[in-house]
């Protein structure tokens, strides 16, 4: 019974220590029998970094934080244990981050060339840097509890302006304003009638442009043909033909205009008995118009006009008579 | 009233005082090495390994509420694989030692104070001075010891089921996958946590076996004062968890 006891006894004992040191062994990552190196890097704050948060290189857990103290100049300095095999990128630096939005931290390994486009983590890369020994520069970016302060000043500061903007705004510049709008509205709609006439005239100059284009189309088609003619007509000895034709139309032009030279110069010769002729005709209008000679007193004399008019009626009844008895008045005979 | 106050703190002090001298006279006794330790091993078969399916029972179904509990309570707000990070720290830390210690308060501290009772009355515990053994280092040394050694150990494997039992839950009736527990699970894991709830419940053995053995040794007279030591233990005993509880938390954390 006794040794039943401690068999049992002893086997709870063992598994129980058993399932204590593996399941903290498990849970804490720990890297037993990898070995691996460490690194520390310099930091002027760790933010939320702690020891047993993961260290990791492109996204991949390469080890852990060993410890994190107080150094010299106001720096910390974290004890990075990084697992043997990985290869740690040239001029290595330290980026602690958040890892996710539950405060969750970790150390990053970069390149200090590849470092984030951050002027506070660049100088205080930099600055750390500076120092000269073999210890790694680190940066920390702010926590989103650092980002969510930020968000906060920016969204007091949003109040504030628009505070303002409500006190900018009384009834009176609400009322302009709303004015304006109308005011905006009726050229917008007068613009858009305008537009309207526009596009129809454009419509119309385009279809005009359609039919010019036609035209110019025709035109070019009837040259085309008409160079064909030329073409062919070079070939076959029909523009020497044209060619001659046309000099024997342009012999006939130049006599034709020499003709007409001629013509001129008759007309030049006849020009002073033309303006004789035509002084006469005016010094004639002109006594007629003044009521002068026998023209100008038929004109201006009424009554001249009703008594010629008289004896031309009278000496067409006189016509009419003779025409109808003739033997009145002429009387023939032989003998 | 002040009359009652009063009595009832002469009366605490009194045995605060008598628990003392009972832990001084188990110091002295440790000094009969050829006694207490084949003893001891008795009392850890008694007190640990027979303890450990009520604490594993309790784990076990622990595990599972705590895992659909926190699922409810970060729906929509909180990723799923911080269900792995509710239950294992919960149980790591808290209800781990101090719902097993509750448990084996009933039955560890009940079994101590009724046992040691019953010899007392039947005066085995004279008889066993009679025959020149110290009851302390006989009876007192063993158990205290069984359950200060013990109690870790059920409280460590009771912690392994219980999370695990909470892996299972959520596996099985969220949707969550053991790669997404496992990963809430070692999100914010420190060491402390692991040796936190064992420190703890190192106490709560340390304190249930030593008050059950001072209400079992405390009994006078006949069966009835048995039963209310055997209840007295019970109740002292969970106290002394929840105070002790909030001492290390006070301290340590």
């Amino acid at each position: 019974m006794k040794q039943r006891d401690e068999l049992v006894v002893g086997v709870t004992v063992f598994a129980a220590l058993f399932l204590i040191v593996v399941g903290a062994i498990w849970l804490s990552q720990a890297d037993l029998g990898q070995g691996g190196s460490r690194f520390t890097a310099r930091f002027r704050t760790v933010g939320g970094l702690g020891v047993g948060d993961p260290v990791v290189l492109r996204g991949v857990r390469v080890g852990r934080v060993a410890e994190i103290r107080l150094g010299e100049r106001n720096y910390v300095e974290a004890e990075l244990q990084v697992y043997r095999d990985v290869a740690i990128p040239p001029r290595p630096a330290i980026i602690a981050a958040s890892a996710s939005l539950f405060g969750e931290w970790q150390a990053g390994i970069i390149s200090l060339d590849q470092a984030p486009d951050d002027p506070n983590v660049r100088r205080a890369l930099d600055e750390a840097a500076a120092e000269g020994d073999d210890l790694w520069p680190g940066a920390t970016l702010p926590d989103i509890g650092q980002l969510t302060a930020q968000a906060g000043r920016i969204a007091t500061d949003i109040a504030s302006v628009s505070s303002r903007v409500q006190q900018a705004f009384d009834s009176t510049a609400v009322a302009q304003l709303q004015e304006s709008i109308r005011d905006f509205g009726r050229v917008a709609d007068q613009i858009a009638t305008f537009t309207e006439q526009q596009t129809n005239v454009l419509r119309g100059v385009g279809v005009r442009l359609d039919e010019g284009s036609e035209l110019l189309t025709g035109a070019a088609q009837s040259l085309k043909s008409s160079l064909a003619r030329v073409d062919s007509a070079t070939n076959q000895g029909e523009l020497a033909r044209i060619l001659e034709n046309t000099q024997m139309a342009s012999e006939q032009v130049r006599e034709a205009s020499r003709s007409f030279n001629e013509l001129l110069g008759a007309a030049r010769e006849n020009q002073q008995s033309l303006v004789r002729v035509i002084q006469a005709a005016d010094s004639v209008a002109s006594r007629i118009e003044n009521r002068m000679g026998t023209v100008g007193l038929l004109i201006g004399d009424s009554t001249l006009y009703v008594e010629t008019t008289l004896a031309v009626q009278q000496l067409r009844q006189l016509l009419a008579d003779i025409q109808a008895n003739p033997r009145k008045y002429f009387k023939f005979s032989v003998f | 009233m002040l009359r009652f106050v009063l009595k009832a703190v002469a009366r605490g002090l009194a045995s605060l005082g008598a628990v003392g001298h009972l832990l001084a006279d188990m110091v002295r006794g440790l000094r009969d090495v050829d006694v207490w330790p084949r003893l001891t091993v008795v009392q850890m078969r008694r007190v640990g390994v027979d303890s450990l399916p009520i604490a594993l029972f309790i784990a076990t179904f622990t595990g599972i509420v705590l895992s659909l509990q926190a699922s409810y309570t970060f729906t929509g707000a909180v990723p799923l694989y911080f269900v792995g990070t509710a239950v294992g720290k919960s149980i790591m830390l808290e209800l781990g030692p101090v719902l097993t210690g509750l448990a084996l308060a009933g039955r560890v501290g009940a079994n101590i104070a009724a046992e040691l009772g019953t010899m007392k009355v039947t005066e085995q515990v004279d008889a066993l001075e009679t025959l020149a053994y110290n009851p302390s280092s006989y009876l007192v040394a063993p158990r205290v010891l069984a359950a200060t050694v013990m109690f870790p150990l059920v409280v460590a494997v009771a912690v392994a089921v219980g999370v695990g039992s909470g892996l299972v839950a959520a596996v099985n009736l969220l949707e969550l996958t053991t790669v997404e527990f496992v990963r809430g699970l070692r999100l914010f894991y420190q060491f402390k946590d692991v040796w936190f709830g064992l420190l703890k419940s190192m106490s709560f053995g340390f304190a249930i076996a030593l008050i059950g053995c001072y209400c079992g040794l405390g009994v006078r007279r006949g069966a009835e004062e048995v039963g209310r030591a055997t209840t007295r233990a019970v109740v002292l005993g969970a106290q002394l968890i929840l105070v002790l509880d909030a001492f290390w938390a006070i301290l340590l954390l």
